[in-house]
């Protein structure tokens, strides 16, 4: 079967202020439909930028990424956007609500720009499958900070992706919270049958991956399945 | 030094980071610097025309003596015999044309005088020598030729005049004063008679004794009081064009007074720190308006040069303006002159540090715990759109009540109030506008735009402070565009109906330019014509009236009783017409009548050929070809004042069924006059129209584009400011195009708030304009118009370049690197 995600030999450089900074160094790095997986290690070590990569968002200076069995380098900015639209969904430490938009309005966003129809319908769909539906007509400043992560979750899946990338979900968060997040997004793998790629410096939260993947100077230190 | 480098680090380095966004703002300021001095310099220029070469020439004098129809000249004698040692010139000013049509002036001159000298008598019989400037291009000893009337004359050229000031550039030809009677046909009279008292004796001793000795019907006045007057005929005009210079400027305001709020959300947080680290309240507001003054001291510098500049391109717009309305001219040297220099920059540091005002004073009202703390977010609900409607209500109730207020000294001072109330109303009312405008165009933007209408609509809603502000700004200038627009489409329509009820006659023969006379004879030789049914023969001296210039006129009452205009004012037509041939009685032209406070049943006096004579004013009629304002006798009457036949202009009606153009030309061949149709005068006086409010169009043009720059630099800074949420876009599935549509709804948005809004603030300016502001000004009555097609077009013009204006912002938002945005945060 096809792997969700897959990194082939994959390194990321950048240039700052005129030097060269390797960010991600020869990656190899496979993981299943379904699977829910923490990306750990210290700040630097190159998680955010192996989140970007696996979200379509940014490509790679040496080797291949995989999202799907589709190699994203060979597609345009037109066609990953698309991809994105398709089967990424995101999600953030700080949430990144849209302030002006209501719940419902802010979930059935992705839809919206994707042209798909009952884009209110399937919204309030997957504010259900968070709890929040009662919420839909509020504004994002009126809600507690685990309520708008879940809104985040609803977010990212409303359009059905088959990825879902989250980047310190818990980390603006209390830990019941984080832990309630957490589980949302185990629900999230295990019933919906999405990968899940979570970056994480808590140790609490990658205990309640499928695998872990643990990244130290830009390359997979150690990869432990639960 | 310390509180410089403070200065430098939170002020100008920030400037630096966003060039594109600083600059345009300061290229708003310097356009609108510009043309306020432009208007002034070109003003200046075209009014500082009216001190000719030809009064150049006639060097120092303290009084002037001009008579209508010219003073005789036994009156150059009468004063000579006085026992005053008083310096006495006599001048003939003539024009003329150059073989190549050019205009030239023909001054007489007493050359026994002292200067003139030089030019001695020529011989063998020919006319005597002419001294002539540079310009003529004719060598000495060569001969120059020059057109008078229907007569080509011809003299010797006796010398080159020295190229002076007063020469330079201008075409001149100097005879001696009794050449010069005889040239242009008035013999026996002089144009004006130059005085230079005795040392020590006060301008009114000698006014006393030159007075004993002068006929009844000369005018007496300080030397160069025609200039005076002309200068003061044009006052009115000058201040218009300049009140019309300022709404750029204006427009600039609102474009720093955004430009200083985004500096205050943006630093909010520095001013937190700052103030906890011990700045004063004095040195924040200090600190923003400093920021105010960098703009506007750079904006202003550069628009000194622009303005210097555009003056030149204005200048022939002007002076055309002033040829059309007022009287001949030819635009002076621009002269780039200190206080001109100093009232456009001060009017552009003004104006930025009064916007900035408020900004900078609410920034430094903040406590320094909210500043770091809170962020931006109050700031936006500080918003108080329901107190500010009711100020709005307020300034429009006084601006209301200001207009009904009268002229002072003939300016329409309170006009002017009351149409910077009305913007400041209009100002004032945009916040709640703009809250209820996006609310409620949040259904129709989604079914149109989809999201990105949604989004955009949202974004604007959530940040009403500064959208209100642009759309204040771009608002003023529409509504400036909204105004003239109408203001001139009514004229213009006013005009036409005016033209259609004035211009009976199928032809119309004058000289070219209207200027001069020529040979009543023809006129006679027309009437007689079998095709032609009657003629009225036309007269216009320019006089003096009351310290203003204007004209008094002679016509046929007869023809006009039963062929010609036919709309009065005030007094009964046909008793008035009817009236005229049977005594010394005028009617009045509506200018005239509101400049004099003159109405039908009054006396007016006008000096008359050696006598003053008391001209009874049977009637008052519209008329919108001269601003000076006219008298108009019976031709009879005038001709027993003033003798003189030669006409000004000439109406012909033909017989029913007749075209007698072909038989007035064959008479009219050789003679230096041309004929019109009726259609193609008509035709001629809308063109003279339009080509005279060319720069009311040129200015509205640059408030409006001063107000898109300002939409274009306010949507850069918006994109920054929200450069994460549009990010966020990007990360959940939006294409750049759709991020770039967000942009150009925001600007579709803001250009539809303002259209609106100028439409409305367009039409109460434009009430003013016609029915307050011209009127004290001008004294036309002008019949409300409204210009659809010129509305609309112009309406459309400033959306589309409102949304073009989004189209840089929009490529700057879809082109944020997502990832770097986002890790920002």
């Amino acid at each position: 079967m096809e792997p969700a995600l897959r990194f082939v030999n994959v390194s990321k450089d950048y240039l700052a202020d005129g030097a060269r900074v390797s960010a991600l160094n020869g990656v190899n790095l496979e993981i299943g439909p379904g699977q829910f997986a923490a990306l750990v290690g210290r700040s630097g070590c190159g998680k955010s930028t192996l989140l970007n990569l696996a979200g379509a968002m940014d490509f790679p200076t040496h080797g291949e990424v995989f999202i799907g069995g589709e190699p994203t380098s060979a597609l345009d900015d037109a066609r990953l956007t698309a991809l994105r639209r398709r089967r990424i969904g995101f999600i953030f430490q700080s949430f990144q609500l849209l302030g002006t938009l209501s719940v419902a309005e802010n979930v059935e966003t992705p839809l919206l720009l994707a042209g798909e129809r009952n884009a209110r319908a399937r919204a309030l769909a997957a504010l259900r499958w968070v709890d929040l539906e009662n919420l839909a007509g509020r504004m994002p400043h009126q809600l507690s900070g685990g309520q708008m992560q879940r809104v985040a979750i609803a977010r990212a899946l409303v359009h059905e992706p088959s990825l879902i990338l989250a980047d310190e979900p818990t980390g603006n968060l209390d830990s019941a919270t984080g832990n309630l997040v957490i589980g949302v997004l185990r629900r999230v793998a295990a019933e919906r049958g999405v990968t899940v790629v979570m970056a994480t410096h808590s140790a609490e939260s990658a205990a309640a991956a499928d695998l872990t993947v643990r990244l130290r100077d830009g390359r997979v230190e150690e990869t432990a399945a639960r | 030094m310390g509180w410089g480098l403070i200065l430098w680090r939170v002020l100008l380095r920030p400037l630096r980071r966003e060039p594109a966004r600083a600059g345009l703002t300061v290229l708003a300021v310097a356009l609108g610097v510009a043309v306020t001095l432009a208007i002034d310099l070109a003003g200046e220029a075209a009014a500082g025309s009216f001190r000719s070469s030809v009064e150049t020439l006639a060097g120092e004098a303290d009084f002037e003596i001009t008579a209508i129809g010219g003073v005789p000249e036994e009156t150059v004698g009468a004063l000579a015999r006085l026992p005053l040692d008083l310096r006495v010139r006599a001048r003939i000013e003539a024009a003329g044309f150059a073989p190549d049509g050019g205009f030239v002036n023909i001054l007489g001159a007493d050359f026994l005088e002292g200067a003139d000298e030089a030019a001695a008598p020529a011989e063998g019989g020919m006319r005597r020598g002419a001294l002539v400037s540079a310009a003529m291009g004719v060598a000495a000893a060569g001969e120059v030729r020059v057109r008078v009337g229907e007569r080509t004359l011809a003299w010797p050229v006796a010398g080159v005049l020295p190229a002076t000031a007063a020469t330079r550039g201008v075409r001149l030809v100097l005879l001696d004063i009794a050449d010069a009677q005889e040239s242009v046909g008035r013999l026996g009279f002089v144009d004006r008679i130059l005085i230079r008292g005795p040392r020590g004796m006060s301008p009114e001793q000698l006014e006393e004794a030159l007075r004993g000795s002068l006929p009844d019907g000369v005018l007496l006045q300080p030397a160069g009081a025609s200039t005076e007057e002309n200068r003061k005929m044009l006052r009115a005009f000058r201040w218009n064009l300049r009140i019309l210079s300022y709404i750029a400027l204006i427009v600039g305001g609102f474009l720093i007074y955004n430009t200083i709020s985004v500096s205050v959300v943006r630093r909010r947080a520095d001013i937190g720190i700052l103030r906890a680290l011990g700045a004063g309240r004095a040195f924040v507001l200090g600190v923003f308006l400093a920021e105010a003054l960098a703009i506007a001291l750079v904006g202003s510098a550069a628009g000194v040069g622009l303005g210097r500049l555009l003056a030149e391109g204005s200048v022939a717009m002007i002076a055309g303006t002033v040829n059309a309305l007022y009287v001949g001219s030819r635009p002076g040297a621009i002269v780039l002159t200190g206080p001109a220099v100093w009232l456009a920059a001060s009017g552009g540091v003004v104006v930025a540090l009064v916007a900035a005002w408020a900004p900078a004073r609410e920034a430094a009202g903040v406590a320094p715990a909210d500043a770091m703390g809170r962020g931006r977010k109050e700031y936006r609900e500080r918003l108080r759109a329901g107190r500010l409607f009711g100020w709005s209500a307020a300034l429009a109730a006084a601006a209301f009540a200001l207009a009904r207020l009268g002229p002072v000294d003939g300016k329409p001072f309170f006009g002017y109030g009351a149409a910077l109330l009305a913007v400041a109303a209009g100002a004032l009312a945009a916040p709640g506008l703009t809250r209820w405008g996006v609310r409620a165009a949040q259904a129709a933007a989604v079914q149109l735009a989809g999201i990105e209408g949604l989004l955009a609509l949202r974004s604007l809603g959530a940040t009403t402070r500064r959208t209100s502000v642009l759309v204040a700004a771009l608002a003023t200038a529409v509504a400036m565009m909204a105004s003239v627009g109408i203001m001139v489409g009514s004229f213009r329509e006013t005009m036409i109906v005016w033209l259609g009820d004035q211009l009976k006659a199928d032809y119309f023969l004058a000289r070219p330019g209207r200027s001069g006379t020529f040979d009543a004879a023809l006129a006679d030789r027309i009437a007689g014509l079998p095709e032609v049914a009657a003629v009225d023969r036309f007269r216009m001296y320019p006089i003096s009236f009351r310290g203003l210039p204007s004209v008094l006129a002679s016509g046929e009452s007869r023809v006009v009783l039963t062929s010609g205009m036919t709309r009065f004012l005030d007094g009964d037509r046909e008793d008035a017409l009817d009236a005229l041939p049977s005594c010394d009685c005028v009617i009045a032209s509506e200018p005239f009548a509101t400049k004099h406070g003159v109405r039908a049943g009054q006396t007016v006096e006008l000096p008359l050929a050696g006598r003053m004579v008391r001209l009874r004013v049977l009637g008052v009629f519209y008329d919108y070809g001269n601003e000076r304002g006219m008298l108009v006798m019976d031709r009879g009457r005038m001709l027993r004042h003033l003798p003189d036949t030669a006409l000004t202009s000439l109406a012909i009606y033909a017989k029913p069924g007749s075209d007698p153009r072909a038989a007035i030309e064959r008479l009219l061949a050789g003679a230096e006059v041309l004929l019109a149709s009726n259609a193609e005068l008509r035709r001629g006086a809308v063109t003279v129209f339009d080509r005279t409010f060319a720069i009311t169009y040129a200015l509205e043009l640059v408030a409006i584009l001063v107000a898109v720059m300002g939409v274009a630099g306010a949507l850069l800074a918006l994109v920054i400011d929200r450069r994460r949420e549009l990010g966020l876009l990007r990360f959940l599935g939006a294409s750049r195009g759709q991020v770039r549509k967000v942009i150009l709804c925001e600007a579709g948005m803001i250009g539809l708030l303002a259209n609106g809004a100028g439409l409305v603030l367009g039409v109460a300016l434009a009430l003013l304009l016609v029915f307050v502001i011209n009127k004290q000004s001008f004294g036309w009555t002008i019949q409300f118009h409204w210009p659809v097609a010129a509305l609309v077009s112009g309406l459309t013009v400033v959306y589309a370049a409102t949304v073009a204006a989004a189209i840089y912002p929009g490529r700057v938002a879809a082109r944020l690197n997502p990832i770097e945005v986002m890790h920002e945060e």
